[in-house]
């Protein structure tokens, strides 16, 4: 081969490598194969060394006899597989011939091959360095999902802090705009001072709303979200969902209509997180649909599961977009039809309570228009 | 209802004591005492003996479920509802068994505010009149 195409070789330079060979020659052989790619070699004469020095040399490959006194490679190769499970070193073993039996019980012993002998020096330290650079990479992912995981859960609980220590001011502001823009009570505000007011109560709402789905998420993220599964009526659960949400939906000329309930008395869920999906459905349906529609919830039941659809009359999920639906900040090119506004998260915290429940969530387009959602929760068998 | 008695706000935030001030009002005259910490929450309770208490649970200097304990070691039928910004499932449940008579959640709306305070004071002073004083069990 031509020199200058061959690929360039990663840096074996340190890498460990233990000998376990009860034949002198052997070892001397290997050593004199691998010594030039620097390195580092350990030799010991038997299994039961090859498991002791293996915890104090931590080698990052293992090349080992199969028939040596005591006990057999393949012993060797179980007991160490059984200690040391996936973080163990791939093991070569040493063949007299590349026995076909003996490559299996090998490979079965949790061997990752075998080297025959005689050794040829180039096949040798070729099989070596494929294993070699699969340990490396395995470690560099190791690490590697050790930092993104711990990134992530500092950005949960940044997250967490920041939602939280927002919650209480913002709650505020909101309150003390409420007292100021109703009754007078406090004090007669002109029409344009009651038209400030009702501004800073609005976006003080809308951002009270943002940072409780951002808590949500972070609650939910951080593997958080416990569910409390109580007997409860769904019946029930819908009903107030629907009265309350026709107070706001009202005010676009909306109204929420409830309609052919077919439900079992009652469900091992919890209440008030299934009343958030609920919600969070109806407003959606409000929010995309043109002023003056009508929103429709129904709710039926299988032997398996029971099933809540929530059915607007906005323009549909264009069908390239429908897999974004309920991912975290996910937003398609839906906009809300009245300037409301939408962080992206509701639908990915529904997702993540109903499959919590152990249910299901999804959204189809009517071919009449309009948009379908609906959540089903298995009923017990 | 009217409720007229004495009720000791203690929150570390002073716009949360400014908000349910306000709140409170609505419910009536109530005398509002304010303290920014549960050791001025328990001082003040010693010296004023209120009706009602209401509780922040985080807090510096000393937290609400310290000040609870302390408060109802002063006096066994005090009544504290706890104020919390999140149900903190945990921390209710405990302050339920340190003898808290309820909790409220601050982030509440003010109408729904005002009508779970409503309840919570018309189920222990009687619906109608809503007393100046204790409660009739109380000794």
């Amino acid at each position: 081969m031509n020199p200058t195409v061959e690929p360039q070789k990663p840096d074996l330079q340190g890498r460990k490598v233990l000998i376990v060979d009860d034949d002198r020659l052997n070892l001397r052989i290997l050593a004199r194969i691998l010594k030039p790619e620097g390195l580092i070699i350990e030799q010991v004469y038997s299994g039961e060394d090859a498991i002791l020095q293996y915890a104090a040399f931590l080698p990052d490959l293992v090349l080992l006899d199969v028939v040596m006194p005591g006990i057999s490679g393949f012993e060797t190769c179980r007991t160490l597989k059984a200690r040391y499970g996936d973080d163990l070193a791939p093991i070569i073993f040493i063949t007299a011939k590349a026995d076909a039996e003996d490559v299996v019980e090998g490979l079965a012993a949790g061997g990752v091959d075998y080297l025959p002998k005689p050794f040829r020096g180039r096949e040798a330290m070729a099989r070596l360095r494929v294993h070699l650079q699969n340990r490396m990479l395995n470690e560099e992912q190791k690490k590697l999902v050790t930092q993104l995981s711990s990134a992530n859960t500092a950005k949960n609980k940044l997250l967490g802090m920041v939602a939280h220590d927002l919650r209480n001011p913002l709650a505020t502001v909101r309150g003390l705009a409420e007292f100021l823009k109703d009754d007078g009570k406090e004090g007669k505000l002109t029409a344009d001072q009651i038209d400030l007011v009702e501004n800073i109560y609005t976006v003080s709402q809308s951002m009270l709303e943002m940072v409780n789905e951002l808590l949500d998420l972070s609650v939910i993220e951080s593997g958080e979200l416990k569910i409390h599964p109580k007997p409860v009526s769904l019946a029930d659960v819908l009903e107030r969902s629907v009265t309350l949400n026709n107070i706001n939906a009202a005010k676009k000329g909306s109204h929420i209509e409830l309609k052919s309930v077919d439900l079992p008395a009652q469900l091992n869920i919890d209440g008030p997180k299934i009343k958030q999906v609920v919600d969070n459905l109806i407003t959606n349906a409000i929010k995309f649909s043109p002023p003056n529609s009508a929103v429709t919830v129904e709710a039926s039941q299988t032997p398996q599961d029971c099933t809540v659809a929530v059915l607007d009359n906005g323009p549909g999920i264009p069908e390239n977009e429908m897999h974004k639906l309920f991912k975290d900040f996910s937003q398609t090119s839906v906009a809300p039809t009245a300037g409301e506004k939408s962080t992206g998260l509701g639908l990915a915290i529904c997702r993540k309570i109903i499959e919590a429940h152990g249910g299901t969530i999804r959204a189809d387009n009517r071919a009449g228009g309009g948009c379908t959602f609906m959540f089903s929760i298995p009923l017990p068998a | 209802m009217k409720f007229n008695g004495k009720v000791l706000l203690t929150d570390d935030e002073a716009h949360i004591r400014k908000f349910l001030g306000l709140v409170l009002k609505r419910l009536g005259s109530p005398v509002i005492i304010e303290a920014a910490n549960g050791q001025e929450a328990v001082a003040l309770y010693a010296q004023h003996s209120p009706d009602l208490v209401l509780m922040d649970v985080n807090m510096p200097v000393l937290d609400g479920v310290q000040a609870l304990t302390q408060i109802r070691k002063i006096d066994p039928e005090a009544l504290v509802i706890m104020l919390t910004s999140l149900t903190n499932r945990q921390t209710v449940e405990q302050c339920a068994s340190l003898g808290a008579l309820d909790y409220l959640r601050k982030d509440l709306p003010r109408d729904e505010m005002i009508a779970q305070l409503t309840q919570i004071i018309g189920e222990c002073f009687g619906p109608e009149d809503a007393a100046t004083t204790k409660p009739a069990t109380a000794p």
